[in-house]
């Protein structure tokens, strides 16, 4: 089965979704809603590698780690204002802050990348593991945060949307989990000798991928159906 | 309430708290006017007699007691300044106002006897033969008329619209004609001018005057205090009562979050006052953090069902 195209697929429609939803809605929706249209990118960018030319370029291919580290923290970022505003009521900013100061640390990520070496194998390797790790543990501070603002807003409007964005986020752990388990343990190198981790942990990884892009979308839906 | 007749009308219906009294009482004194003031107050009547000048006798009856000399004249200050009292001055013969003087400060031997009922000539031949002093007073509703006696022997008619006393019974006697007439029979202690002190000589009027307004004004203090602390319980409870009709509106909408949203922005748009430029800001912002939870269309119900009820509140008083 041929997981990559699939993603690609529902990642795209994932991004669009989460995008749109961030140009009609409050200011405090622009961070959470750009974050998962980071991911589109950053997902992308790895897995259009065999099928586009100048992907296999390892600036870009940093980049395209580096990105999906940034869109984790903006979705994180967000959740914790909405966490602030469900507990003090107070709102600061305006949503082209929020779009200029990420396309800034994009830009500054980029710099970065073309100003040091050409990343080699071991570089991207290592950059990927961070970004995983990142992931990971920013997943279980989303599911901890976002059941935090449950408990605030459960019987408003859109109190259910925020238990979609827990599921979101255990998916989210599941796919970045497994693959951090497998680039942490060389997996993808020890194949052979651990045929039946290596094998349950990428299926675990590309279902919860899998998963985390449908409920993405699902809950930019849900939510945009609610604040009509 | 004391009856007496009134003599010339000298001012009628004065409003004493717009007079300074002090002031008022001096020119009587340089004109060495003889007569009477008489102030009406809902707590009581005050008479104060002035002869030749002097002011001889100050009296005040209210509903539990009576206040005689600085006592009277204190508390008539006190009164004529807290308003709701009227002044008549009238104008008698010298004579009439030493009777008077004596009259008010005598004894009462029988009040408000029917006329009709009454043997009156046994009553003058009583008079008579006890060899008493005093007065018979002769009123109806609208009208007074005295009789007064010197040792058993008639000496005058004094009633409305006479200075001094007369000698024919005359308009004294034809209120004893009108229906329902009553008599009181008053006796007096004699009235030797030669004893009678000036009240205005003995006291220091003016310092009573600046008690008495001080006291108002202390009163007045008192009164605007509870009178503000009223008005600032009734707004009180209806900001309660607006804040939880806010609240309740907010929660049906948006959730719980809704009822803090308005405490909240209460607070910070409409603590100053309940104004219409703060309402308006309130509804703002009200509606901009309500958006954060809920749709347009939920928050513009929400909004419209608030303003209604702020309406109906408003109308309500």
């Amino acid at each position: 089965m041929n997981w990559s195209l699939v993603q690609i697929g529902l990642w795209l429609l994932a991004g669009v979704v989460s995008f749109y939803f961030s140009l009609g809605n409050a200011r405090v929706w622009t961070s959470i809603s750009l974050g998962f249209f980071l991911v589109l990118i950053g997902e992308m960018i790895p897995q259009a590698i065999p099928f586009l030319p100048g992907m296999d370029i390892p600036q870009v291919e940093a980049m395209g780690l580096i990105i999906g580290t940034i869109s984790i923290m903006v979705m994180t970022h967000g959740f914790q204002e909405y966490y602030v505003f469900s507990r003090t009521l107070e709102l600061e900013g305006n949503k082209l802050y929020v779009y200029l100061a990420t396309i800034g640390v994009i830009v500054g990520s980029l710099v970065f990348i073309l100003i040091n070496p050409t990343p080699d194998f071991d570089t991207l390797r290592i950059i990927k593991v961070v970004s995983l790790s990142n992931w990971v543990f920013l997943s279980l501070i989303n599911i901890d945060m976002i059941r935090k603002i449950y408990i605030n807003v459960k019987d408003s409007p859109i109190g259910k949307g925020f238990l979609i964005f827990m599921l979101v986020f255990v998916c989210i752990f599941l796919w970045k989990g497994s693959e951090l388990y497998i680039r942490v343990y060389d997996l993808d190198f020890l194949a052979k000798e651990y045929p039946f981790r290596y094998d349950f942990s990428l299926l675990v990884s590309n279902v919860g991928n899998v998963l985390a892009s449908i409920s993405v979308g699902g809950a930019f839906l849900y939510l945009a159906r609610q604040l009509r | 309430m004391i009856l007496l007749p009134r003599g010339i009308p000298v001012k009628e219906k004065v409003d004493p708290a717009k007079v300074n009294l002090p002031e008022a009482l001096k020119k009587l004194k340089e004109s060495g006017f003889s007569g009477y003031l008489r102030f009406d107050t809902p707590q009581g009547v005050g008479i104060v007699i002035f002869e030749q000048g002097k002011l001889i006798s100050a009296l005040f009856e209210g509903e539990r007691h009576v206040l005689i000399a600085y006592d009277a004249l204190a508390r008539l200050f006190e009164l004529a300044l807290a308003g709701s009292c009227t002044l008549d001055i009238f104008r008698l013969s010298n004579e009439l106002a030493m009777s008077i003087h004596a009259l008010l400060h005598g004894e009462v031997l029988y009040r408000g006897q029917e006329l009709k009922l009454i043997d009156i000539k046994a009553l003058l031949g009583q008079f008579k033969s006890d060899q008493l002093s005093g007065c018979l007073r002769i009123y109806t509703a609208e009208h007074v008329a005295l009789i007064f006696y010197r040792d058993g022997n008639p000496l005058g008619f004094f009633h409305d619209g006479s200075t001094e006393i007369e000698t024919t019974p005359g308009t004294s006697m034809s209120v004893a004609r009108l229906p329902g007439a009553k008599i009181d029979v008053l006796s007096s202690k004699g009235n030797d001018v030669s004893v009678m002190a000036d009240l205005m000589q003995s006291a220091d009027i003016g310092k009573l005057w600046q008690k008495a307004q001080e006291q108002r004004q202390r009163l007045q203090k008192q009164e605007q205090e509870e009178a503000s602390r009223t008005q600032g319980f009734a707004e009180q409870e209806r900001r309660q009562r607006l804040v939880a009709l806010l609240r309740s509106t907010a929660e049906r909408h948006v959730g719980k979050i809704g009822g803090s949203l308005v405490d909240k922005e209460f607070e910070r748009s409409l603590a100053a006052g309940l104004t219409e430029a703060g309402f308006t800001t309130f509804f703002d912002n009200l509606g901009k953090a309500a958006k954060l939870v809920a749709g347009p269309t939920a928050v513009n119900t929400m909004l419209d069902e608030m303003k209604r009820g702020v309406r109906g509140m408003a109308k309500a008083g």
